[in-house]
């Protein structure tokens, strides 16, 4: 599968992508990572990511965090955000904001890091905590001094008493908080403020009370500043908030209040997780042909995160919709999810959801659903049960299309987080949809191109191999490995008046052309021996075709006219078969031009007594070309080794020794296709006929 | 496919012919790099050219094919090609299994 897709978004996105293998050597490096580390990309692959951007003492920790990671799978780091100190290629430090994620590659991992440069924001931090500071200044002066500054400030400030109540606010934070005057927000209980929103911190965990930098500081505890997501529980409106908090002392260094500034940092996380999310679907999107389980996980992915619910239906071609995945962080829900989805199939409203997105091939969204939309939707009493249960909240779908073809929908469903789901949302799941869409699309050509190839090369091989009086006949075809492309191998056996014919050949080239010129080749052979009874003669008349062509068409073909005991054969550039007898392995037959490549050229026939229990091997340059682990061609002579072994053994048994023995000797798939006849004369050994022919044997012991 | 082959063409420019050397093996994977070299070569216009394949490993029949449609051309364009032979035992065997030898414009033994 190629990687231009997941590329082609890494290659613009705005953060650096670093992606390494799993011995930690980078892979991929994005124009961002140039910029921000200071290294070209050509300069960083191949070398590792520790010596590249991690300073000394972080090293040691990232090599045991790999190390374990493909030890156990378990990563502290992986899909979390962290804040930590990068080299850059001046061997200066700066802060990095860091997210890893990890994905299978067949049998290895790659691992991709999303790395964001802090240095002007944590610059902007620093001015934050000067401006704290004079604000604490400012207060041991007057009230109203105070008010002054911080009043028009544009982020929100606010300060807390020691009972934790909120005792000033200013213009912007009681618009966060959703006050019109101070005196309003004074005289609600702290608890009933924050009972109005769902809050949750980075991770996902609920943040309560007591986790609020400054009601820890009245606690005397240490107070990081700290990110929060806020839902509010009424609209749904969520939003990032950083809050930092300082004690400001009594002249007896006791804390009087804590005051605190709430940055605003909604758009930034909402973008930074839309990039991440983006790029580990597209990761897996890439990752696998096998497109149903790849929506699953893309489903996977986005909750709880992004969306409480997702679910992939798609489109077949009776117009039916099918569901694929559907996604909820809690295993228990999903069952909810199974139900209803029952209720949904038997009734899709084509005004309604899925059913209207399928008909427009327009996206949908539902920012809020109110209950009386339950109610009308609901199909019985347990339907409407089920729905209510769920807490549906807020809900978007929208269309995975290919052109004017609609493949499926993609449904957003956000209920107990609460969250309303806006155009911002509909759009990052119109991307997740595009993105899955092509992928559906190309694994869908892919494997009607592999099933057409398939087709395609059945019908160029003999359904069935013919039953050959006194002979026993058995073949292989094993097609490369890339099996979308129709391979150049062939081989075909049919009845004469008085005896068989055997062809095996390989025109070279691929696909489509490929079949044609064999289908060209077999049928002019198949024509032409009817009348021509001499091999070397069926030969010419092939070659004759073939320089007819428009197109170069060249083939090897080797050509075998079957009789009682002997066979006469012709060998047009194709290897010459291997004859096994008592007397061992020899090769058999002479060496003629391959078929439509040369002008002025003639074929011999050669016969070749065959006594019984002998067996002639006819094979493509497939299997002498495999490659094996130390780099070395299987060649002529372990193809002779091999045979020796089978000697006075079935046809059927060589066929399957020799594909053992292949299989062994290579690494990976077949590279090239690969085919081999054996035809064994039955019959007891003939001792005295063995030793009669000895002398003309020409025994093959070396290579040529 | 799965293991990168070793393979290396070096270019002689000796007047009036070019002479492209070619080692290691010209198989499927690598008949793609000689065909566009040699594309390269010729982009100035047809002009004699010598290839060199004295120190070829391997050659398979898509090498093969390359060199007879590179022979097929040189006499439509009217440019000379000259092939040196291989010393390589498998790679001189495709080319005598298939006529090759004596159909392609070798040069004689010990020209080269």
């Amino acid at each position: 599968m190629a990687p231009t897709l997941t590329e082609q978004i890494l290659d613009r996105a705005p953060d650096a992508v670093v992606s390494m293998d799993q011995g930690g050597r980078v892979t991929y490096w994005n124009p961002r990572a140039e910029e921000v580390f200071g290294v070209r990309c050509e300069d960083a692959l191949g070398r590792t990511v520790a010596e590249l951007i991690i300073p000394d003492r972080h090293r040691a920790a990232h090599i045991a965090g790999l190390e374990r990671f493909l030890a156990d799978g378990t990563g502290p780091l992986l899909q979390r955000r962290l804040e930590i100190e990068a080299l850059r290629a001046d061997g200066a430090e700066f802060p990095v904001e860091l997210t890893v994620s990890a994905v299978r590659d067949g049998d290895g991992w790659n691992f991709h890091a999303f790395v964001v440069d802090l240095s002007a924001r944590k610059e902007t931090e620093q001015q934050r905590d000067l401006l704290v500071e004079e604000l604490r200044v400012a207060l041991e002066g007057s009230e109203r001094r105070f008010e002054t500054v911080v009043g028009s400030f544009s982020d929100p400030v606010t300060i807390r008493d020691r009972q934790d109540r909120i005792v000033y606010a200013n213009r912007a934070a009681l618009e966060t908080l959703g006050f019109d005057s101070l005196e309003q927000l004074r005289s609600t209980p702290p608890g009933d403020i924050m009972a109005d929103y769902v809050v949750s911190g980075e991770d996902g965990r609920p943040i309560a009370m007591e986790d609020i930098p400054s009601v820890r500081i009245h606690r005397g505890l240490q107070a990081e500043p700290l990110l929060i997501r806020t839902i509010h529980r009424q609209t749904g409106a969520q939003r990032w908030q950083l809050l930092k908090s300082a004690p400001l002392l009594t002249s007896a260094g006791e804390i009087e209040v804590t005051i605190t500034v709430i940055e605003n940092v909604t758009e930034q996380k909402r973008a930074e997780r839309q990039n991440v999310f983006l790029a580990q679907v597209s990761a897996e999107l890439a990752s696998s042909l096998d497109y149903e389980q790849t929506l699953r996980k893309v489903a996977q992915l986005a909750v709880p995160d992004v969306v409480d619910w997702c679910a992939v239906d798609l489109l077949d071609e009776d117009g039916d919709r099918r569901p694929v995945a559907v996604a909820h962080a809690d295993p228990k829900r999903l069952k909810l999810a199974e139900e209803l989805r029952n209720y949904e199939q038997t009734r899709l409203n084509p005004n309604e959801g899925i059913g209207l997105v399928f008909r427009t091939g327009r996206p949908v969204l539902y920012p809020r659903i109110p209950d009386e939309m339950l109610v009308r939707t609901a199909s019985d009493e347990r339907h409407l049960e089920l729905l209510r249960e769920v807490g549906l909240r807020s809900a978007a779908v929208v269309p995975m299309s290919a052109g004017n073809r609609i493949l499926g929908a993609m449904t957003l469903v956000n209920a107990e987080s609460g969250r309303v789901l806006d155009d911002f949302d509909l759009k990052l799941a119109q991307q997740v949809a595009d993105r899955a869409a092509v992928a559906i699309e190309n694994a869908r050509l892919y494997s009607e191109r592999s099933s057409i190839a398939h087709t395609l090369q059945q019908s160029l091989l003999p359904e069935q191999l013919p039953q050959i009086p006194g002979f026993e006949l058995a073949s292989v075809y094993i097609p490369a490995f890339e099996s979308t492309e129709v391979g150049g191998d062939f081989y075909d056996v049919w009845e004469l008046e008085d005896g068989w014919m055997l062809i095996i050949g390989d025109v070279t080239g691929k696909g489509i052309e490929a079949a044609a010129l064999t289908s060209l080749v077999r049928h002019t052979m198949r024509a032409a021996s009817e009348f021509e009874s001499s091999p070397a003669a069926l030969l010419a008349r092939v070659d004759g075709i073939l320089k007819k062509q428009r197109a170069r068409s060249i083939c090897t073909a080797l050509c075998m006219r079957l009789f009682e005991d002997r066979a006469l054969l012709a060998a047009g550039g194709h290897p010459l078969p291997l004859r096994v007898s008592s007397r061992g392995v020899t090769r058999v037959g002479d060496h003629g031009p391959l078929l439509g490549g040369f002008s002025d050229v003639n074929w011999q026939d050669t016969t070749v007594e065959l006594e019984p229990d002998s067996i002639l091997v006819a094979y493509t340059d497939g299997v002498t070309d495999a490659i094996g682990a130390d780099g070395t061609r299987y060649g002529l002579q372990r193809l002779c080794d091999t045979l020796a072994q089978f000697r006075g053994r079935s046809a059927t048994e060589v066929i399957e020794g020799l594909t053992v023995a292949l299989g062994e000797f290579q690494i990976g798939s077949h590279a090239d296709d690969t085919a081999a006849l054996v035809l064994r004369r039955r019959g007891p050994w003939n001792p005295e006929r063995d030793q009669q022919d000895a002398s003309e044997a020409e025994n093959l012991a070396v290579t040529e | 496919m799965v293991r990168p082959t070793k393979f290396e063409i070096r270019e002689h420019a000796t007047e009036p012919a070019l002479k492209l050397s070619v080692t290691g093996e010209l198989d499927m994977n690598t008949v793609e790099l000689l065909a566009r070299h040699v594309e390269r070569s010729l982009a100035d216009g047809p002009r004699a050219l010598r290839l060199d394949l004295a120190e070829l490993g391997f050659m398979d029949s898509s090498g093969l094919r390359f060199l007879i449609d590179l022979y097929d051309r040189s006499r439509r364009e009217d440019w000379e090609l000259s092939i040196v032979r291989p010393h390589d035992e498998a790679a001189t065997m495709v080319l005598r299994a298939t006529g090759a030898d004596t159909a392609l414009p070798f040069e004689p033994d010990g020209s080269s």
